[in-house]
């Protein structure tokens, strides 16, 4: 089997596609969830404030998922581009 | 030292059963032991409910072991899967679809076992809701097992693909990736999705009138945990398209 360098490049680059996806997602995965069970918590206290406690949970859940969208970014750039 | 063809896929398809199954385990044991934890603190304080308790915790036990049966299936199927007449590229393949299912049942075997917990502390607390906060405890229990079965779908696209004869590293690695991708990016949000449940299930049982509210906020913060598992899914489906 012969391997050019740019087969050699290609291939190792997919694998870090994988890890980046695999290993990126973990963070945000447990992350959100702390803050929408939080909040799931806070409406059984407060039922009342509900509105407003799901818009906190959104809001935090969107900056948690910053991070696995820049995975998926990064997986992407390595899929398509490298 | 060489070995055939057939050897090689025989020994990948070895490794990737152990690993299906072995990794599978550690989630849905850790579950499962968390459930009954909170089962037997939950007749501690309600010693005249242990019957009601007991059942909350087998059901809620049964469906956090879902994720290792099927990491003990694909283990199955790995070890009386064909090799002889395969590609060798069928080898990292076998790695993948082993890692795939192992790596994404972790997370929704520890994820499953919170909910069951939760429910049994509830129970304890309010005997009366018993069966309302069982549904909502199997209904997150269920939404956490979903990053496991991505994985189940993943290690079963890795088994059954037609592969091309020719060894080459490019789908070779591209495979291995696959089920390292779907496997490492299911832990996170199948933990999460039952964070998120096991909440909203101590959260039913304070304040039972919060029981509707609060199911539709745990399936919108169970849907916006799960996207990062559609990511990962999504990732492993282009990384397994490069053979």
């Amino acid at each position: 089997m012969d391997i050019t360098g740019v087969e050699f490049i290609k291939a190792i680059a997919f694998l870090g596609a994988g890890l980046a996806m695999g290993l990126g997602a973990i963070g945000p995965g447990i992350g959100e969830g702390f803050a929408a069970g939080k909040a799931c918590e806070a409406i059984g206290r407060r039922p009342e404030e509900a509105g407003l406690l799901t818009r906190t949970m959104l809001v935090g859940q969107a900056v948690s998922e910053s991070t696995g969208i820049y995975s998926l970014v990064v997986a992407l750039l390595l899929l398509f581009v490298v | 030292m060489t070995f055939e063809t057939y050897e090689w896929i025989r020994a990948a398809a070895f490794t990737g059963a152990g690993l299906s199954v072995g990794l599978s385990a550690i989630g849905a044991a850790i579950g499962e032991g968390y459930t009954a934890g909170k089962a037997n603190q939950a007749v501690s304080y309600r010693p005249n409910l242990s019957g009601e308790i007991l059942r909350t915790m087998l059901v809620g036990q049964a469906v956090a072991e879902t994720a290792g049966i099927f990491g003990l299936v694909i283990a199955m199927m790995l070890l009386f899967s064909p090799a002889e007449g395969h590609s060798i590229l069928t080898a990292w393949a076998y790695l993948g679809a082993g890692l795939a299912m192992g790596l994404s049942a972790i997370g929704s075997g520890v994820g499953s076992g919170l909910p069951a917990g939760s429910a049994c502390e509830g129970i304890g607390r309010q005997p009366g809701m018993a069966n309302k906060l069982n549904t909502l405890m199997l209904i997150g229990s269920g939404v956490s097992q979903s990053p496991a079965i991505f994985g189940f779908l993943i290690a079963l696209l890795l088994l059954f693909k037609p592969l091309p004869d020719t060894m080459a590293l490019i789908p070779a690695f591209s495979l291995l990736a696959s089920g390292l991708c779907m496997g490492f990016g299911a832990i996170g949000p199948g933990i999460g999705d039952g964070i998120v449940a096991g909440n909203a299930v101590t959260g039913a049982a304070r304040n039972p009138e919060t029981l509707s509210i609060l199911t539709r906020t745990m399936l919108v913060g169970q849907a916006v945990t799960e996207s990062t598992a559609i990511y990962a899914l999504v990732v492993a489906l282009l990384l397994s398209l490069n053979t």
